[in-house]
């Protein structure tokens, strides 16, 4: 075996070129998979993580009846220690009420049915901060007047400003984004640009009896911060809920669905409006990772903490089976990708190992005819093929491993309409790689197989040689 | 052959006996109409009710007064829960108006809300604003007699004329003989289902008339839900003007 183990090395590096050409197909197989892979599952994995920890939670509790129908009449009692008990919870991040419903929001003759989240100002940091959408800046005609009036501004950069007229930022760095400066222009005149189009803004006190309206919305029904809204809706069983609410601030939704028709309260103001006094539709858990593990444990104990029957909790899958199939399906289309990657790969490969075979025919027919054994030789070509799969496996992965740390931690960061396209979409823009898991993992069974295969085809022309004509080529 | 033309004939005159009784007595649109007239006044009436919404895990009750003069006008005037006392509701022709102090808003209701429950309850605002008469709009007959709850009735099976704009395709109500009040109505949609069943009881005399002081709708579909009306005080042909039913009225009545 050692000396057959031996024959098979030499062999490889006795044509040295055909041995880099077959390993690199599998190297290059290895690599371009691991990396398509890792990209795929991370920004996915980044994309479902921003979607659920900050608009579902992994974990909510909930009234039984209220996921099937999502009244506030399906509200229960919020019990302070209950809460308190359940942030304790193994893996754990934070435990957040809400109270959802909807109503109609009305401002002069505009009337729009509107969505309503009631939150604690203060705990909400921890989950959906929505004081970090509040609009900071705004292009507006009277902006853009003033930025002609003050001749600070190159023509160019105004013509991208104009560009966007009327859309509003909640940062600094998004607006730089969004009208994509160059480095001059932003080292030039972007503290003007700022200063032009600030606009002043307000978020919500603990007990503020006033709102947030999302932009959109905001621009609907003709409010800016200050104004009034007027909120009609059904309330606790039944009871019709009016009432006039006073513009806070505006915050800006990256979803335009969402943008529409946002309105955030704090709960004691909603549950005055809603005559549901000390109640909540939701108590929203957020955990330390996503492992169907962690959820499903932490569900169990949070269920055993509850002490109102009426009252479940349900993992975010359940609360959204058509994401949680959609991610299953889209990931399921990257399989099929990749499994095509590795057909077109696998064929690269076999033809190498067809050249191989054709150029060494007449080397098998002379081993053969003086006295070497089929399945010595058999053994030989099988030794040698697991190296070449394996060299390439090895490099293919080491070459990746560099990539998918690097971008790991400095993902790629997407710029201009892509990146507005992903933020509307309400994800980041930025393209991560996945952390090394089973689908690293998995291409050494891949690979080992596909060279498997493809040993078959020398093990089979091997077995059917013929020394004489092999002789004659 | 001598039993059939027998049978034939007892029917002949059995039936003929029933149709001349009543015909001596009074036609099925007359009947409608005296209980109608009987309910909402010849002219005008005020009332003092409660409605209570009942659902399976709780119930609440709300106190309203009523106004109204004729077929085209009423004033609604919410008194009970606090929450919501001072809405009111105004009708006018085939128009309805909302006022709702805490937002200080007057606001017509589309015809698009008509269908909907009126504060919560499985009553409709097209209830409420009984837009359609049921004197006019449907085709009575008498279908037969039947006692409900110990007083003997007028069954009357009333179908929609074809130009009535209702949402109803029938309705079949059991009238008190005596005193022509409404013991139960149910209540069909267009393809003949059942949708609902209204049950008058606890007959009472106010203001000089005799009656049903408590109505109780039970939709069909959800039997566990129940919508009661009682009816605390009742008064019949007050004199009110026209005048009455405005939209500043709407703002000002207590």
């Amino acid at each position: 075996m050692k000396d057959e183990f031996k024959i098979a090395w030499r062999n490889l590096w006795r044509n040295r070129r055909r041995t880099v050409i077959t390993s690199a197909s599998v190297f290059f197989a290895v690599f371009f998979a691991v990396i398509m892979r890792s990209y795929e599952l991370g920004s996915y994995d980044r994309m479902i993580t921003n979607f659920i920890e900050s608009f579902t939670g992994y974990i909510q509790v909930q009234h039984v009846k209220y996921q099937d129908n999502p009244l506030i009449d399906y509200s229960f009692t919020y019990n302070g220690s209950v809460a308190a008990a359940v942030s304790k919870t193994d893996n754990v991040v934070s435990v957040t009420p809400h109270l959802e419903s909807f109503a109609l929001a009305s401002s002069g003759t505009q009337t729009k049915g509107v969505a309503i989240i009631a939150i604690d100002p203060v705990k909400e940091k921890n989950f959906s901060d929505p004081e970090t959408k509040l609009v900071k800046y705004r292009i507006t005609d009277e902006a853009i007047g003033q930025m002609v009036a003050a001749g600070v501004i190159p023509d160019k950069t105004l013509e991208k400003i104009k560009k966007n007229l009327d859309r509003s930022y909640s940062s600094p760095g998004r607006l730089e984004l969004e009208l994509a400066l160059t480095s001059e222009e932003k080292s030039d005149c972007f503290k003007e640009i700022l200063k032009f189009t600030e606009v002043s803004n307000g978020f919500l006190t603990d007990n503020d009896d006033g709102i947030l309206v999302s932009d959109r919305l905001a621009g609907y029904l003709k409010v800016t911060v200050g104004d009034s809204v007027i909120l009609m809706g059904q309330g606790y069983h039944g009871v019709s809920a009016t009432g006039i609410f006073p513009v806070r601030g505006i915050i800006k939704m990256p979803s335009p669905e969402i943008d529409n028709k946002l309105i955030i309260m704090t709960i004691p103001a909603s549950q005055k409006f809603f005559d549901a006094e000390g109640k909540i539709t939701s108590l929203v858990v957020n955990l330390t990772d996503k492992s169907t593990r962690t959820i499903e444990t932490a569900k169990t104990s949070i269920n055993s903490l509850l002490k109102d029957k009426n009252t479940t909790a349900k993992t975010w899958y359940e609360l959204n089976p058509v994401l949680y199939q959609q991610i299953q399906g889209d990931s399921q289309s990257g399989v099929a990708m990749l499994a095509l990657l590795y057909f077109i790969i696998f064929f690269g490969i076999f033809g190498t190992v067809l050249m191989m075979i054709s150029e060494r025919k007449k080397e098998f027919g002379v081993l053969v005819s003086i006295g070497m054994q089929k399945t010595k030789l058999k053994r030989i070509v099988t030794i040698e093929m697991l190296l070449l799969g394996t060299i390439g496996l090895i490099c293919g992965l080491l070459a990746s491993i560099p990539f998918i740390l690097y971008f790991y931690y400095y993902p790629i960061v997407l710029k201009g309409e892509m990146a507005t396209m992903m933020e509307d979409w309400g994800w980041e823009a930025v393209m991560p790689t996945a952390w090394f898991g089973p689908y690293f993992f998995w291409q050494i069974l891949i690979v080992a197989l596909m060279v498997v295969l493809a040993t078959l085809y020398p093990l089979r022309k091997i077995a059917k040689l013929k020394e004489i004509e092999a002789l004659k080529g | 052959m001598k039993n059939r033309v027998l049978n034939i004939l007892f029917v002949l005159i059995h039936g003929f006996s029933i149709n001349t009784l009543l015909a001596q007595d009074l036609t099925a649109t007359d009947i409608v109409r005296k209980a109608d007239e009987k309910f909402n006044g010849e002219k005008s009436s005020y009332s003092e009710m409660s409605m209570t919404i009942i659902r399976p895990d709780w119930q609440r009750t709300i106190e309203f007064r009523n106004w109204s003069l004729g077929r085209d006008y009423a004033l609604t005037l919410i008194t009970a829960p606090a929450k919501e006392a001072g809405q009111t509701f105004l009708k006018r022709g085939s128009e309805m108006w909302s006022w709702n102090p805490s937002i200080s808003r007057l606001i017509k209701l589309p015809p698009s809300m008509m269908s909907q429950g009126w504060m919560g309850s499985d009553y409709t605002n097209d209830d409420i604003l009984r837009e359609s008469s049921v004197v006019t709009d449907y085709i009575h007959e008498i279908v037969g007699e039947e006692s409900i709850g110990g007083r003997l009735c007028y069954k009357i099976k009333m179908t929609v004329r074809e130009d009535a704009s209702i949402v109803w395709g029938k309705q079949i109500r059991w009238i008190d003989k005596k005193d022509f009040l409404v013991l139960k109505a149910e209540l069909y949609d267009e393809d003949g289902y059942l949708v609902r069943t209204e049950m008058g009881t606890d007959i009472k005399i106010m203001d000089g008339r005799t009656v049903t002081t408590k109505i109780e709708l039970i939709p069909e579909e959800e039997p566990e839900n129940k919508t009661r009306i009682e009816i605390r005080d009742i008064k019949f042909n007050i004199t009110i003007d026209e005048s009455y039913f405005s939209q500043q009225n709407m703002k000002r009545v207590r």
